[in-house]
C-alpha cells in the first residue's frame, strides 16, 4: 500500500497536463480541452482516494523529492511531498470538487457557446494542479510558491471575460490585494528559513518542532525574546492567510471576484484559493499552537469576520453576491475554530464547507443559465418547480449552511462553536468575545441563507425569464446531485454530539486526523497539547459536557431557527417585499459594505498614484532638471564652448562632478566618516 | 581559445553583415549570431571553473598573452571566465540572437548598418565579462558605448540625438571618475603589484597591501578610491539619483537596442560593482553598507514609483528597471552566500525579464504605431499570443514563482535579510520587498488599461498577430525564463562557487 505514495505526485502533475494540452491544442479538441480536464482531475481524484486508503490504513509519507538550490554551504531550498491525514484529506476534496467543476463546466461554458474556451480549460487544469501542490506540499517554501501560482489562476480566471471592463478590474484587485498579504507571507517565508534554516512542516527537524525548542530554550531573535519573534512570524505568515482566506480587512476582492465564471467561484470558495490560507494554519498548526497572542488574534479575526460578512449578505440583490458574503462569513468560522484551538473542528467545516458552498454555487450556476445571466434575485422567483433537481440540492446547500439538524453544517458549526466556548470557559475568558460573535452571525446565516432560497425558488416568477427558465442538462444535474447528498450527510464524518451523548465512537475525522504517526508531529492530540501548553488552552464546562453541549447546540440551532423562520415569514408569498429596504440608511452602508472598498481604493489610487505622480514631477523637475538645467545654463553663458563642442558635454561634466560631490557627501554623512 | 574565437566570431559577423546588402542583412546577421551562441552553449556545457576569477580560483577558458609594459606596470592580454561571468557571457550571446530577430520588423532603414553594430556590441559585451586585465578590461568597456550610442542616435525616436548624448556622455564621464579610483589603487600597492591584471590586484588589496599615495593615507584611499568606482559604475546600473538618463535612452532607442541595453548593458555595471568594489574593497563596502542599502531600497521603491507613474509602455518597463537592479545592490552589500549569488542571478533573470517586456512591447508598438497606455485597451482581442506572452513576462516581472525573477528576488530577500555586516539588515529587506507590491501594482494596472477591456485603438491600424520571427524569441525567453525559474541551479550553483570566496575575508564574517 505505501508504494502508492510513490505515484502521489501525479495527483498534481496530471491537472498540469491538461492545462498544457488545453493551452497548446485545446482548439482541436473535441469539447475544447474539457475532456482532458475531467479525465486529468478524475485521475487526481481516484489516486487521491487511493492515498486517502494507504494513509487510513496507518500510512504516511514525507519525503524530499527534488532539491531547487543545492546550497550546502548555508540552507538548502528543497521541494518535497508530506502525505498524513490532513493532506490526504484535503487532496480528496480539492479533486472531487475539480472534478465536478469541469463537469459542470461542460453546461456552464460549452452549452452556451463561449469562446476562448481552451484559456479557461488551461486556466482550471493549473488552477487544479495549483492547489493540489500545495496541499501536499513538505514546507513552508514550497507552500508559498504554489500559494502564488493559485493566484495566478484566480486572475486568470476571475479575468476570464477580459472584453468586458468589470472582470479584468477584478482580476486586478484580487491579485493586488492577495498580492498585499503575500508580502507579509514572504517576509514570514525568508524569516522561518534564515531563523532556523529549514521550511519543513513535519517531524522533529521541522520548523514548528524546532520553534517549541528554541521556546523551551528560551533563545533570543535579533534582540527580541522567542514568543516575540516567533509571534512576528506567525502574523507575517497570517497576512497571507488573511488575504487568500478573505479575512477583514483583505476581504474586499471575494465579492468582486464574482465577475468570474460561476464554476470558477464555486472552485475559488470551496476548494482552491479561499481554502488554501486556513489550511495553510491548520497545515503549520503545531507553529501557530505555540503562540497564544496570534492564536487569539485569529479567533478574534475569524469571529469578527464571520459577523460582520454576515451582515453584509442580508442586504444583497444578486444571488452570487449573497453567496460570496457567505463565503467570507463561513471562513470567519474556520479561522475562528483555529484560533480557539478546534483544530478538528476547522477541517470538518471546511470539508462542509467545501461542499455545500460548491453545490450552492453550481446550483447558482444552473440558475443563472435558466435566467439567461440575470443574477438579480428579484427578478427570479417560481423557479422551484421547473429546476426540481436544482431546487432541491440547492435546498439541501442551504440548510447545510444555515447549520439546520441535521444537514452536515449544522454538525460543523455546532463543534466550531463548542469547541470556542469550551476553551472560553476553560482559562481563556477572552475567546467568548469571539464566541458570541459567531453566534450572532449563526441567526444571519439562517436569514440571509433563506431569504435567497425564498427569493430564487418561491413566490411567481417576477420576469419573463424566470417565466419561461431556459433547461439544463445531465452535466449540471449530476454535480449538483452529488454534492446535494453529500451535503446532507457529510456532518455524519464527526458528530460529536452523538458520541458525546451516546458515547458510540463516531467522531471519524477526529480519529483520522490523530492518526498520523507521533513521529510527524502532525497529529490532532499532539495539537491540543501543545494548545494546553503554551497558549493555556483548558475545558471547562456549564454543569459538565453533556450540558455544555446541549446547551450550545440548542442556542446555535435556536438562533439558526429564528434567523431561518423569520426569513421564511417575511419573504414568503406571491410577491415578497423588499424588506431590506426599510433598514435606510444601515441598508445604504451595508450595500456598500461599510466603505472598506472605498478608502482601499483610495490608498490605492488616491494615495499611492498620487505619490507616485509627484515623485514623477519630483524627477523630471528636480534630479533630471539639474541634469538639463546645468546644460541649459552653460548653454547660455558658454557660447563660445559651444562653438568648440556641442556644449552639452561640458555640462553633463558640471553635473557629474556635482553629483559626485552630493553622494560623497552623503556617504560621510550616512557612513559616519565625517 | 573559445573566449577568443567568441569575439572574433562576433567581430567578422559584424564586418560581413556592415558590408552586406541592407536586404539581407537582417538574415545574415541572425545566421551569423549563432556561432558565437553555440560556442558560449558549449563553453557552458564543458565549463570545468572553480572558485572566482579573481581571488585565485580555477579559471575556465583562460589565455594570457604580454601586451605592454607601462613603467613599472605590465599590461596583459589576460582572458578567463568563472561562475560569475559565464552566465553574463550566456546571458549576451542569447539575448543578442533573439534581439536581432526582433529587429527584423521595426527596422526598415540602414539595415547592414544597424545588424552590424549589434555584432560589434556583442563582441565588446563579451570582452567586458572576459576581460582580467584591467587596461583591457576597459577598452571593451568603453567600446560597448560606441555601438550603442549609435544604435539610439541613428535609429531612435524623435529625441534620440538628445537621448544618445546623454547616455554617451553620463556614462562616459562616469567611467573617467572609475578610472581614476581604479588607478589609484594600483599606484597605492606600489610594488606589492606588477601588473594592472584584475585578479593580483584584487589578492594584494584582500591581503592588505594598500600602502599611502602621496599625502593619502591607505584607508583614504582605499575610500576615495571605493567611492569613485562606486559613482562610476552606480551611474552604469542605474541607482537614483543617477539614473535619469537610463528612460529618456530607453524612449528612444529601437526596441532591440533597448532589449541589450536593459538586458545586458545594465549588467556591465553591477558585475563591475561586484568585481572591483565588493570583491577589491570589502571592508569600504561593509563600512558603507547602512549607506548603499539605503540608495538600494530607494531604487528600488523610488523606481516602482516612478514606474507607476508612467503611462507610456516602455517608460514603464525603463523606470522597473531601476526598481530591480536595486535589489542587486541589496543583495551584493549584504556579504552573504545567497545575497551576492542572488544578485549575480538576478542580473541573469532581469535580463530575460526585461528583455521579454521590451520586445513584447515593441511587437505591440510595430502594430499600433503607439505606446501610450491611454491610446489602447483591449488588444488582447486582436493579438491573442502577443498578449499572452505579455502576461506572462509581466507576472515574471512581479515575481511569480517557478520563474526566474522569484527565484532571484528570494534568493537576495534571503541573503539580505540574514546579513551579518549590514546593521538593520531585516528592516532593509522588509522594506526593500515592499517593491513585490508596488510592481504588481503598475504592471497588472497598465496590462488591465491596454490588453484588457473592450477593444480601441487610437492610432487607426488595422492590426494583425504578430509574425512568426516576432513570436519565436518572445516564447523563447519564456521558456528560458521558466526553465531558470524552476531549476535556478543550471546557473545559479556556479554562481554561487564563484561569488563564495567574496564572502571570505578576514575576521569572523
Amino acid at each position: 500500500m505505501e508504494g502508492i505514495f510513490q505515484y502521489a505526485p501525479a495527483i498534481a502533475v496530471l491537472p498540469f497536463v491538461s492545462f498544457l494540452v488545453a493551452l497548446i491544442a485545446g482548439e482541436y479538441l473535441p469539447k475544447k480541452g474539457a475532456l482532458a480536464g475531467i479525465l486529468a482531475t478524475g485521475g487526481s481524484l481516484t489516486l487521491s482516494l487511493v492515498v486517502l486508503v494507504a494513509v487510513v490504513s496507518g500510512h504516511t509519507y514525507n519525503e524530499t523529492l527534488y532539491t531547487f538550490v543545492d546550497a550546502s554551504e548555508t540552507f538548502s531550498l528543497t521541494f518535497g511531498l508530506l502525505i498524513d491525514p490532513l493532506s490526504a484529506a484535503m487532496l480528496v476534496i480539492v479533486s472531487l470538487i475539480a472534478t465536478l467543476v469541469h463537469v459542470f463546466s461542460l453546461g456552464y461554458m460549452n452549452d452556451e457557446g463561449e469562446i476562448g474556451l481552451p484559456r479557461y480549460y488551461a486556466g482550471l487544469g493549473l488552477f487544479t494542479a495549483s492547489m493540489l501542490a500545495f496541499v501536499f506540499s513538505d514546507n513552508l517554501l514550497m507552500a508559498f510558491i504554489f500559494f502564488e501560482l493559485v493566484g495566478l489562476c484566480s486572475y486568470l480566471l476571475i479575468g476570464f471575460w477580459f472584453r468586458e471592463d468589470a472582470p479584468p478590474s477584478a482580476a486586478k484587485k484580487a491579485f493586488l490585494v492577495t498580492r498585499f498579504g503575500d508580502y507579509f507571507f514572504l517576509i514570514g517565508v525568508v524569516a522561518v528559513l534564515v531563523t532556523f534554516g529549514t521550511a519543513q512542516f513535519a517531524g522533529s527537524e521541522g520548523f514548528p518542532a524546532l520553534a517549541e525548542e528554541a521556546l523551551v530554550a528560551g533563545e533570543t531573535f535579533h534582540g527580541l525574546g522567542a514568543e516575540t519573534w516567533l509571534s512576528i512570524i506567525g502574523l507575517l505568515v497570517l497576512g497571507g492567510v488573511l488575504g487568500k482566506s478573505a479575512q477583514f480587512p483583505f476581504h474586499t476582492w471575494l465579492p468582486d471576484a464574482m465577475e468570474g465564471p460561476t464554476p470558477v467561484s464555486a472552485l475559488i470558495h470551496a476548494a482552491t484559493m479561499v481554502a488554501a490560507g486556513v489550511y495553510l494554519v491548520a497545515r503549520m498548526y503545531g507553529f501557530y499552537a505555540l503562540l497564544p497572542t496570534v492564536l487569539a488574534i485569529i479567533a478574534f479575526i475569524g469571529g469578527f469576520t464571520a459577523l460582520f460578512a454576515a451582515t453584509m449578505g442580508v442586504v444583497k440583490d444578486e444571488i452570487k453576491q449573497v453567496l460570496a458574503y457567505s463565503t467570507i462569513s463561513q471562513y470567519g468560522y474556520i479561522m475562528l475554530a483555529l484560533g480557539a484551538g478546534g483544530y478538528v473542528a476547522a477541517f470538518f467545516h471546511l470539508t462542509t464547507h467545501a461542499v455545500f458552498k460548491a453545490l450552492l454555487f453550481l446550483g447558482a450556476g444552473s440558475v443563472i443559465i435558466a435566467m439567461h445571466h440575470n443574477e438579480n434575485m428579484w427578478d427570479m422567483g417560481g423557479l422551484k418547480d421547473p429546476m426540481r433537481v436544482t431546487y432541491l440540492t440547492f435546498l439541501a446547500g442551504s440548510l447545510a449552511l444555515a447549520g439546520i439538524f441535521p444537514f452536515s453544517g449544522f454538525w460543523s458549526k455546532d463543534e466550531v462553536l463548542f469547541e470556542t466556548l469550551v476553551h472560553a470557559l476553560g482559562g481563556s475568558p477572552l475567546l467568548l468575545g469571539a464566541y458570541v460573535m459567531g453566534l450572532g452571525a449563526v441567526f444571519l446565516t439562517g436569514f440571509y441563507t433563506i431569504r435567497m432560497v425564498m427569493l430564487t425558488f418561491h413566490g411567481e416568477p417576477r420576469s419573463d425569464t424566470a417565466e419561461n427558465p431556459h433547461g439544463v442538462r445531465w452535466n449540471v444535474k449530476f454535480p449538483l446531485s452529488v454534492l446535494g447528498v453529500l451535503a446532507v450527510v457529510a456532518g455524519f464524518l464527526n458528530p460529536v454530539p452523538i458520541q458525546k451523548l451516546t458515547g458510540a465512537q463516531v467522531d471519524f475525522l477526529h480519529a483520522f486526523l490523530d492518526s498520523a504517526p507521533e513521529a510527524t508531529l502532525t497529529n490532532a492530540g499532539h495539537y491540543s497539547d501543545l494548545t494546553a501548553e503554551y497558549a493555556g488552552y483548558g475545558t471547562g464546562y456549564i454543569g459538565g459536557e453533556v450540558m455544555t453541549l446541549l446547551l450550545g447546540a440548542g442556542i446555535a440551532l435556536g438562533l439558526a431557527l429564528v434567523g431561518a423562520g423569520s426569513a421564511f415569514f417575511l419573504y414568503r408569498g406571491a410577491e415578497p417585499t423588499a424588506h431590506t429596504e426599510k433598514l435606510g440608511r444601515v441598508r445604504t452602508l451595508l450595500m456598500h459594505n461599510y466603505y472598506q472598498d472605498e478608502y482601499q481604493v483610495w490608498l490605492a489610487e488616491g494615495l499611492t498614484v498620487r505619490v507616485a505622480r509627484a515623485a514623477d514631477t519630483f524627477d523630471q523637475g528636480v534630479i533630471d532638471g539639474l541634469v538639463n538645467g546645468a546644460s541649459s545654463v552653460s548653454l547660455f553663458a558658454g557660447d563660445r564652448l559651444r562653438r568648440i563642442q556641442t556644449g552639452v558635454v561640458t555640462n553633463y561634466a558640471a553635473f557629474i562632478a556635482l553629483s559626485l560631490v552630493i553622494l560623497v557627501a552623503l556617504f560621510a554623512v550616512l557612513g559616519g566618516w565625517i | 581559445m573559445y573566449i577568443e574565437a567568441l569575439i572574433l566570431l562576433s567581430l567578422i559577423g559584424a564586418g560581413v553583415v556592415f558590408l552586406a546588402p541592407n536586404r539581407y542583412a537582417g538574415k545574415l546577421a541572425f545566421w551569423l549570431s549563432l556561432p558565437p551562441l553555440l560556442v558560449s552553449l558549449y563553453m557552458y556545457a564543458i565549463f570545468d571553473g572553480s572558485g572566482n576569477a579573481l581571488l585565485d580560483g580555477d579559471i575556465a577558458f583562460e589565455t594570457f598573452g604580454e601586451w605592454l609594459t607601462l613603467g613599472q606596470y605590465a599590461i596583459n592580454y589576460h582572458v578567463g571566465v568563472d561562475g560569475i561571468s559565464l552566465p553574463l557571457i550566456v546571458l549576451t550571446t542569447v539575448l543578442v540572437t533573439l534581439s536581432i530577430l526582433s529587429a527584423w520588423t521595426p527596422i526598415d532603414d540602414r539595415q547592414s548598418q544597424f545588424y552590424g553594430l549589434v555584432l560589434f556590441l556583442e563582441a565588446s559585451l563579451i570582452g567586458v565579462f572576459a576581460a582580467l586585465d584591467f587596461i583591457l578590461w576597459f577598452v571593451f568597456w568603453e567600446a560597448v558605448l560606441i555601438p550603442m550610442y549609435f544604435l539610439i542616435g541613428i535609429w531612435g525616436g524623435p529625441r534620440r540625438k538628445y537621448a544618445a548624448i546623454k547616455f554617451f556622455v553620463y556614462t562616459n564621464l562616469a567611467s573617467l571618475v572609475m578610472f581614476i579610483g581604479y588607478l589609484g589603487l594600483v599606484f597605492g600597492l606600489g610594488d606589492a603589484v606588477t601588473s594592472t591584471g584584475l585578479p593580483e590586484v584584487a589578492q594584494a588589496l584582500r591581503a592588505g597591501q594598500l600602502g599611502a599615495l602621496g599625502p593619502v593615507g591607505p584607508e583614504a584611499l582605499a575610500f576615495v578610491a571605493f567611492l569613485a568606482m562606486f559613482v562610476g559604475f552606480a551611474v552604469k546600473v542605474p541607482v537614483v539619483p543617477v539614473h535619469t538618463w537610463l528612460p529618456d535612452a530607453h524612449v528612444e532607442a529601437p526596441t532591440p537596442a533597448s532589449v541589450l541595453l536593459a538586458g545586458v548593458l545594465l549588467k556591465m555595471g553591477t558585475y563591475a560593482l561586484l568585481r572591483f568594489n565588493f570583491t577589491m574593497l570589502p571592508e569600504q563596502a561593509i563600512a558603507l553598507a547602512v549607506p548603499i542599502a539605503t540608495i538600494a531600497v530607494i531604487s528600488i521603491i523610488y523606481g516602482a514609483l516612478l514606474a507607476l507613474a508612467q503611462s507610456d509602455l516602455k517608460r514603464i518597463v525603463a523606470y522597473s528597471s531601476v526598481s530591480s537592479m536595486g535589489y542587486v545592490i541589496l543583495g551584493l552589500v549584504a556579504y552573504t552566500v545567497y545575497g551576492v549569488g542572488g544578485a549575480t542571478f538576478q542580473m541573469v533573470a532581469h535580463g530575460l525579464i526585461s528583455g521579454l517586456l521590451f520586445m513584447t512591447v515593441g511587437v505591440i508598438y510595430n502594430e499600433t504605431h503607439t505606446r501610450m497606455v491611454g491610446d489602447m485597451s483591449g488588444l488582447a482581442d486582436k493579438m491573442p499570443v502577443t498578449s499572452g506572452v505579455f502576461v506572462a513576462g509581466a507576472f515574471a516581472y512581479m515575481g511569480l514563482p517557478l520563474m526566474a525573477g522569484f527565484a532571484a528576488e528570494l534568493f537576495i530577500f534571503l541573503g539580505a535579510f540574514e546579513s551579518t555586516v549590514l546593521p538593520g539588515a531585516v528592516v532593509f529587506t522588509a522594506v526593500a520587498m515592499f517593491g513585490i507590491v508596488v510592481v504588481a501594482g503598475y504592471l497588472l494596472w497598465a496590462m488591465q488599461r491596454s490588453l484588457f477591456g473592450p477593444f480601441r485603438l487610437e492610432t487607426d491600424y488595422e492590426l494583425s498577430p504578430a509574425p512568426l520571427h516576432d513570436v519565436v524569441p518572445l516564447v523563447t525567453l519564456v521558456l528560458l525564463i521558466v526553465l531558470l525559474g524552476t531549476a535556478p541551479d543550471v546557473f545559479f550553483e556556479m554562481i554561487r562557487d564563484a561569488t563564495h570566496p567574496v564572502l571570505d575575508f578576514g575576521g569572523d564574517l
